[in-house]
């Protein structure tokens, strides 16, 4: 479609330089905490992603990050703590407020609408045609073109009629990630991207978060556990082990930090 | 069969609103051409109120995925309405009509805030809780006339309400055609669907959720607003008929739930299966009891609860459903291996808002 | 003392509304189901136990022992038909959307409701129990004999069922598969027997509870579903996993209502209960002890 590779075309080729196109923090906690009756989920955590940054989240399994990401998308309420986004304190907006101002998420269990056409799922979650007075028209043809787009670019297309309850996981999950683009986001998060992903179509995604990050211009902050997918797609990376903020820095400055070795593997 | 259902199902979402227009049409011609009152007249006028009931059920349940088990409520609200402001307050039927919509939807405005913040089963029970309330109160108000209800002598002819009933079923059918097609229409499937996934993307459920239940609500009292008059009688039973309750949630879930057509069909071919049962008895010997008549008459309710628990076992998806699940099965399998990427065979020519309306 | 006799009027019939609700309870919790059948088995008990006396003792009023008698028997047939029912039609809907359940269960009710209106008609039966004198005189306030035997017996069915989930082995699978069936069943226990189980328990207390009805009230074919609402507004109130909520929300419902009865009017106390089911939903949906229904992650 022609949107896709105008983009594609204006932009610099360099991946490598991904770095120096980053720009002032874009969304960031300060102080985040959340408990769950005597645990703490999230201790006190400050995490910055600036634009156009790819930022990795990383952590043994119960180390808060699902929690720390439903704190930011105002899933939960934060026991103690803020969260901003572009300079705005939203720690207190509504879920949905939040997501209509450009943040936008997926989920571990992939979520889609099971009932409804691929089509559909994504025209529902358009940018385009917002609001609830104008949701009382026939999609537009902007929000129609931008869903044939992104349904192409995932290769869901074909399937665009069929019940999205019917696809596969793999396919939920590129649609999924259809639905997170189509609402034009600044900040996308993404939780476990590559969580059962054939391990053949893991560059795949690799380069569809890639090319979102740079083409569309969309910053991205990943959890993620499977290590050789995060170091090679982060710019930076935190590590979170029992809710508290343990490293942060490259992959390769992490790879090497005594540290995290020591939570991965159980010393302490 | 399979390529038959999707055969159907192409054509009427291609041609819908030709199809509106032509069944509008055709309801109109009956009392054109001789039906004019008795027991035919009111098997029809009930069978399309029924079509209201089931489509504005549907809205709320089948379409945004909350099924009130109190509906009802909104439907004695209206009948008493109008019987008592056209009986008591000298009131011209159409006005006393258009007050008891609005009434209904204010009141659905209301009771929304309160219960559209529970989900599932607590929905449910919330909303028969509100429609016994509603029941309760009437018996036991003066205004509604206590236990013995009112008596309305004065009544416009039987084919008013014939048309005034075929008129808000082909103005109901209309809107929520319509709204199908519009995102509206798409965040309720989604609200129904996943409601915490269309949160997170944006969407502020509760304005679209209680759209739905007052759009819902309003078409529900408008019919019984007209049902009071037509039934020249009204009372805390009748009103808030319990069974009817449920047989519009039977009707919509035979039809097919979450489509437009589905309860509408349901409806008809419920209503017109039942008002056949009751009408046939049998003269049969039976042992021990000698020759016997056995009239269906008190048994049509043991039939309903019947159909509902068989359609639930087994049909959950009702007639409609089903087309659209082989159309869907069909179409996944035409695209098979139409794993990312993958180009199998094109359908150019399926409609550019993706069908699946009807 | 007009409202302490309101008070105890209240309390005697609470009980009964409180064992009805621990079936409820219990099935909600087992069974994952909110049954809307339930009032139904309370109503197939008081007529067991209404036909069984009149077989036995003929028209007129009996003995309390013969009234007693036919307890035991409405309590082993409301089991059997708890236990069918679950295992031949409820099973089938288990498990998917709680919507269709409610709405199976509801068919029940209809099919169970009309079916007794054909056999026996709508006229209310009673079972007159023959007590001299008819009651207590306790410092000005009536205790009518027949409903503190109704009361005592609910107690008694709701502390057996409470012992029986607590200190038998029967008892701790259907604990066990209420907390997770998945675990329960690699554990051993069959999973579907032990929710037949539980709905035949439940109807079972039920069904004996309406034999008591059948003896301070009356039966008729459509008293059910106000039963059914009652139970849901206790568990609710009372907590959905909670035998003691269960007790506390139907005494204090019984006397809710006595009282709005006495001091109002008695038209409005099914209004009132009602509108209390309202409040709970939107205040207290976990209700005081239990454990809540898992909602949205």
């Amino acid at each position: 479609m022609s949107s896709a590779d105008d983009e594609n075309a204006g932009v610099s080729a360099d991946a490598a330089t991904a770095d120096t196109d980053v720009g002032d923090r874009l969304l960031w906690t300060e102080g985040l905490t959340k408990r769950f009756g005597g645990l703490t989920a999230v201790d006190a955590v400050d995490l910055e992603v600036r634009t156009g940054e790819i930022v990795g989240l990383i952590g043994p399994n119960g180390a808060g990050k699902s929690t720390l990401f439903n704190c930011v998308t105002g899933t939960l309420t934060p026991d103690a703590g803020r969260v901003f986004f572009r300079g705005d304190d939203v720690t207190d907006w509504p879920e949905h407020r939040l997501a209509r101002s450009g943040l936008s998420r997926t989920f571990q269990q992939t979520r889609v609408y099971g009932g409804m056409t691929v089509r559909k799922n994504v025209l529902v979650s358009a940018r385009t045609d917002r609001g609830f007075v104008a949701s009382m028209r026939r999609p537009s043809g902007a929000a129609r073109e931008k869903a044939e787009d992104l349904l192409r670019y995932v290769g869901l297309w074909e399937l665009r009629d069929v019940r999205a309850g019917r696809l596969s996981f793999g396919q939920q999950k590129l649609l999924e990630f259809a639905m997170g683009l189509v609402t034009d986001p600044d900040v996308l998060l993404m939780d476990e991207p590559a969580g059962g992903i054939n391990p053949s179509m893991l560059n795949m995604l690799i380069d569809h978060i890639r090319d979102a990050n740079e083409s569309r211009e969309v910053t991205i902050l990943l959890i993620e556990h499977n290590m050789d997918f995060v170091m090679d797609v982060a710019d930076r990376i935190y590590v979170l082990a029992h809710g508290e903020e343990i490293a942060e820095g490259t992959p390769a400055a992490i790879q090497n930090d005594e540290r995290v070795l020591d939570a991965y593997l159980g010393r302490e | 069969m399979t390529r038959y259902a999707a055969g159907v199902l192409e054509f009427a979402d291609a041609h819908g609103w030709k199809i509106i227009a032509v069944l509008a049409v055709v309801g109109a011609l009956p009392p054109l051409f001789g039906l004019e009152g008795g027991f035919y007249m009111t098997v029809a006028t009930l069978t399309l109120m029924f079509g209201v009931l089931a489509l504005s059920w549907d809205l709320i349940g089948g379409q945004t995925g909350y099924p009130s088990f109190g509906q009802m409520g909104f439907f004695g609200l209206g009948a008493y309405t109008t019987a008592i402001l056209v009986k008591d307050q000298a009131v011209a039927f159409p006005v006393a009509f258009l007050v008891a919509g609005v009434l209904a939807t204010l009141a659905a405005g209301v009771v929304g805030l309160i219960v559209l913040r529970l989900r599932g089963g607590y929905f449910a029970i919330a909303t028969l809780g509100i429609l016994l309330v509603a029941q309760q109160v009437s018996r036991n108000l003066e205004v509604t006339g206590g236990s013995s209800g009112k008596i309305l002598l004065d009544v416009p002819p039987a084919t008013t309400f014939y048309y005034v009933l075929l008129g808000l079923l082909v103005a109901e059918v209309a809107v929520v055609y319509y709204l199908t097609g519009t995102r509206f229409g798409y965040v309720l499937n989604a609200i129904r669907d996943d409601e915490g996934k269309a949160t997170s993307m944006g969407v502020n459920t509760t304005y679209y959720k209680t759209a739905a239940w007052m759009l819902a609500a309003l078409f529900t009292g408008l019919a019984g607003g007209s049902w009071s008059l037509f039934n020249t009688f009204v009372d805390p039973n009748t009103a808030y008929n319990l069974s009817w309750n449920v047989e519009m949630i039977a009707m919509a879930l035979l039809g097919g739930t979450g489509t437009v057509a589905g309860p509408v069909l349901g409806a008809f071919g419920l209503h017109l299966t039942i008002v056949f049962i009751q009408s046939v008895s049998l003269d049969v010997t039976l042992p021990l009891l000698g020759p016997t008549t056995i009239n269906f008459a008190g048994w049509q309710l043991v039939l309903l609860g019947l159909v509902v628990i068989v359609t639930v076992v087994s049909y959950p998806q009702g007639f409609v459903g089903e087309l659209r699940e082989r159309a869907s099965a069909m179409e996944y399998y035409r695209h098979a291996g139409g794993a990312a990427g993958q180009e199998t065979s094109h359908d150019e020519t399926a409609s550019p808002d993706g069908g699946e309306r009807t | 003392m007009a409202v302490a006799q309101f008070v105890v009027n209240g309390l005697l019939v609470g009980a009964l509304f409180a064992s009805i609700a621990v079936g409820f309870a219990l099935i909600w919790g087992v069974v994952e189901i909110i049954n809307l059948a339930h009032g139904e088995m309370v109503m197939l008990g008081g007529y067991v136990s209404y036909w069984t006396v009149r077989s036995v003792a003929g028209e007129g009023a009996v003995s309390p022992v013969v009234a007693l008698a036919s307890v035991p028997v409405a309590l082993v047939v409301l089991f059997v038909v708890g236990y069918g029912l679950q295992r031949f039609v409820v099973s089938r809907v288990t498990g998917t959307d709680l919507f269709l359940t409610l709405l199976v269960t509801f068919g029940l009710s209809i099919v169970i409701q009309q079916l007794a209106l054909q056999a026996w008609s709508a006229d209310p039966r009673t079972v007159a129990v023959q007590f001299t004198p008819q009651s207590f005189d306790v410092g000005g306030v009536f205790v009518p004999k027949t409903k503190l035997l109704a009361f005592v017996g609910a107690i008694v069915l709701t502390v057996l069922l409470w012992a029986f989930l607590r200190y038998t082995r029967r008892g701790r699978a259907i604990r066990s598969v209420a907390q997770n069936p998945d675990a329960a069943a690699l554990l051993g226990i069959d999973v579907e027997h032990t929710r037949a189980l539980t709905f035949g328990l439940s109807s079972a207390i039920a069904g004996g509870t309406g034999a008591f009805i059948g003896m301070i009230l009356f039966v008729q074919p459509q008293m059910g579903l106000i039963y059914t609402l009652k139970s849901f507004v206790i568990v609710v109130f009372g907590g959905i996993g909670s035998v003691p909520g269960a007790l506390l929300g139907g005494l204090l419902l019984g006397s809710v209502e006595e009282l709005t009865a006495g001091l109002v009017s008695s038209q409005w106390t099914l209004a009132v209960s009602f509108g209390l089911l309202i409040v709970l939903l939107v205040v207290r949906p976990k209700g005081l002890f239990g454990r809540g229904v898992e909602g949205e992650p």
